[in-house]
């Protein structure tokens, strides 16, 4: 028997070898093309650039001509908004949805989760109007008005899906739960605090992930919303590519550049992640 | 109860977004900002000549563009000039613009990029909803018809006629090109158009002339034969799929390719190319792609040039503003087996044709205050001026809109080092003046997947695909044009 276990084993592990292989295979080839001389791009594929005649001259041209260090900047700010705006708001309305008691609240669960089902593109040109008109107001208008971090970000700081996957997370916790709390004397504040968010951490974890892949790839928004001054990287990368036949190695150093913090997250969050991703499988 | 069991599944979607995220706008490395665009060659502008250009003071009310509003205001005025110009020509833009700047003391212009036309577009259609507009744009050509719908721009021919300012300068088929019915309604700034790149070294060792290229698309099939024949290189030409070139083969057989006078003479209802000259067209095209002699490379903005180096092909076929960098790239020894060069675009060959005015131009902004409109219209005013076409021409490769631009330095010096900048622009004076040189005006222009050229490109990929007969291919480009030009049209009204 333990001859099969060994097969399976290595059968698994050729499968994810094999996949991993894939996935890589195109990140691989982002960075051997932005190290390689651009008029040796021009030729057939290269798949190795050897370490001496790597150029990294892209990379410079890239952060200083192509702005990309700022427009990184620019990013962070944006997604951290939205990321915290979507996970605050989401854990909030999920706990009014899950544990409170009000008029129509089903009702308004629902036409809460409507807002899933309305493509961002119905309400985009509402959404400029609105963020538009907020220039004007006073105090705060310079923050959330056109061209801001503020207005680039508000349309995203609360979620019809956030809020339905925190309160799914929220309702699997055991009522007793609720209960033994309230006889500690936990009110509503601290019983969220301290016992459903720790306990919905994954739920939050992939909420949080999901919220800064989505802010961070945003393109058509940033585009229409901002300028130079508040311009998002992926905006920028379109910059960088656009009209660099001679320079294709600076568009894909832009693109390395681009992807880094992609990966810091990753690695960081890689327990949150996998935790996640099981959370659901071992108890519902 | 598990609430949770597809959260995997949503994590997963979450990672494949994120994995694309490094990546997905950046997959054209392009050359050629101009690509997408076509236009004519053609008639007569200003001082009223052909069909559809000229009498334009006569037909428009001065007063909608109130250069004098400038003399009261307080200065200096501040303008956003919305453009999307990219890397080398931003950089001369920029200098351009600061030189204009420093230059006096009226105005002030602010830049604001975007990638490419089409997000510059974009960004501009938003705009009208809420009035984060520029005071200039700069539209491509394939914009012209949806800007004049939006009724948010002020005709050039009215700022012409107030400012008194002489066009009798610029190339009366750059000033044709954005005038319709009688009206000149953007000042010309960036012109291209498509051009021959080929490569000398695969000529001779073909035993063709070098200094010969074909000039029809009979001698492109022939060129094409002798090469592969030779063992050059595996195809004569490498081409890439896109519907501008099908208008510029109309253009230089002097014919329409919407009708109602190419949409000058009134709105275009439906497209006049599924005619024989089209059917030619594409039986050209299926048939050397059949026959071997032609590469099709997609709608990639690269594929093409890159077949040249690598021997797939010793010809190809694309704009104009992409040749200084093309050169350059071709020209740093990496290539023994190129010595490029460039030429005519071949085609049918009329009289009474042309290639179109590909590119970009200005367009002032009506929603401005009337001391921006006089503003926006200054600099758009210095930005076809005869010494600043001449440096612009030089440092980006674009074609100057004005002759005298040709006689003065940089430009002179610049043509001399490199002579096949000069292509383009002999090209254009060559053409005939008339509403087929004119080219296209039409709400749904299109690009690449929505209106009139996203049904020719689909049309002529499923030809070199799918071996889609000439005669269906031309027929359904025709279908799915003419549906987005009603639907467009039932929309405007």
């Amino acid at each position: 028997m333990s001859g099969r276990r060994w097969y399976r084993t290595a059968g698994r592990y050729a499968t994810l070898t094999v996949l991993a292989l894939m996935f890589v295979f195109p990140l691989y080839m982002m960075v051997v093309n932005s190290l390689l001389p651009p008029e040796q791009l021009l030729k057939k594929a290269n798949f190795w650039v050897s370490p001496g005649d790597a150029l990294w001259g892209g990379y410079s041209t890239a952060w200083n001509d192509g702005h990309i260090g700022e427009y990184l900047g620019n990013s962070v700010v944006v997604t951290t908004l939205i990321v915290a705006g979507q996970v605050v708001t989401a854990v909030l309305a999920a706990y009014a949805f899950a544990f409170l008691d009000f008029p129509l609240k089903r009702t308004l669960f629902v036409v809460f989760l409507t807002t899933m089902m309305i493509p961002f593109e119905v309400v985009f040109f509402v959404n400029l109007d609105t963020i538009t008109d907020f220039g004007d107001l006073p105090l705060v208008g310079d923050y959330v008005g056109f061209d801001t971090y503020g207005g680039l970000a508000l349309p995203f700081l609360a979620t019809g899906f956030g809020a339905f996957l925190v309160r799914q997370a929220f309702l699997s916790l055991p009522r007793d739960l609720r209960d033994a709390a309230a006889l500690d004397g936990y009110g509503h504040f601290r019983f969220l605090t301290r016992v459903a968010i720790p306990l919905a951490r994954p739920s939050i974890a992939a909420l949080g992930l999901f919220a800064f892949f989505g802010a961070w790839n945003q393109y058509l928004w940033p585009l229409v919303a901002s300028t130079e001054d508040h311009r998002t990287v992926q905006v920028g990368l379109g910059f960088v590519s656009e009209g660099s036949v001679d320079q294709v190695n600076v568009a894909f150093a832009a693109l390395v550049l681009a992807s880094i913090p992609l990966f810091v997250l990753l690695i960081v969050f890689q327990k949150q992640l996998v935790r996640g991703l099981t959370a659901g499988a071992v108890k519902g | 109860m598990r609430p949770m069991r597809w959260l995997p599944l949503v994590l997963a979607v979450a990672l494949v977004a994120g994995g694309c995220g490094g990546g997905d706008d950046d997959d054209d490395t392009s050359t050629d900002d101009t690509s997408t665009d076509d236009t004519s060659t053609d008639d007569t502008s200003t001082d009223g000549t052909a069909a559809s250009g000229d009498d334009d003071a006569a037909e428009v009310d001065p007063s909608l563009c109130p250069v004098d509003a400038l003399t009261d205001a307080d200065k200096p005025v501040e303008i956003e000039y919305w453009h999307a110009m990219t890397r080398a020509n931003e950089e001369e833009l920029i200098r351009l613009t600061d030189e204009f700047n420093a230059s006096q003391s009226d105005v002030r212009v602010t830049l604001s990029a975007s990638p490419s036309y089409p997000e510059n577009l974009t960004r501009y259609t938003a705009g009208l909803s809420t009035d984060e507009l520029p005071d200039l744009y700069q539209g491509e050509e394939t914009n012209l018809q949806l800007l004049i719908d939006s009724q948010s721009i002020v005709p050039a021919a009215a700022c012409i006629a107030a400012a008194d300012y002489d066009t009798s300068g610029i190339i009366e088929g750059v000033l044709t090109r954005y005038t319709v019915e009688g009206i000149q309604y953007a000042m010309p700034f960036n012109v291209s158009n498509p051009i021959l790149y080929y490569n000398k070294t695969a000529f001779t060792a073909a035993g063709l002339d070098p200094e010969a290229p074909p000039t029809t698309l009979e001698e492109v099939r022939e060129t094409s034969q002798a090469i592969v024949d030779s063992g050059v290189a595996t195809h004569g030409i490498s081409f890439k799929t896109d519907a501008w070139f099908t208008e510029q083969w109309m253009a230089k057989a002097g014919e329409e390719y919407v009708n109602n006078g190419n949409g000058r003479d009134a709105r275009a209802t439906a497209v006049a190319f599924d005619n024989e000259t089209g059917l030619a067209l594409y039986t050209w095209l299926s048939d050397m792609e059949k026959d071997g002699l032609l590469v099709s490379t997609g709608t990639g903005d690269l594929e093409h040039y890159v077949a040249i180096p690598n021997n797939e092909s010793a010809m190809t076929i694309d704009s104009s503003a992409a040749l200084g960098t093309i050169f350059q790239l071709f020209d740093q020894g990496q290539y023994a087996n190129v010595d490029l060069g460039a030429a005519p675009m071949p085609g049918p060959a009329s009289a009474d044709g042309g290639v179109l005015v590909g590119g970009a131009s200005n367009y002032v902004v009506n929603r401005s205050s009337d001391a921006e409109q006089a503003a926006a219209w200054k600099f758009a005013e210095f930005l076809a001026d005869e010494q600043t076409q001449s440096e612009w021409a030089a440092a980006t490769g674009y074609i100057p809109i004005r002759e005298a631009s040709t006689t003065i330095s940089p430009l002179v010096e610049r043509w001399v080092e490199q002579p096949e900048l000069k292509v383009a622009y002999d090209q254009l004076l060559a053409g005939a003046d008339n509403l087929a040189t004119a080219g296209p005006v039409l709400g749904p222009a299109g690009a690449r997947g929505e209106g009139m050229r996203g049904a020719v490109i689909d049309a002529i990929a499923a030809m070199f695909a799918e071996g889609l007969p000439p005669e269906d291919a031309l027929a359904q480009a025709t279908e799915g044009s003419n549906e987005a030009i009603e639907d467009y049209n039932d929309r405007v009204g």
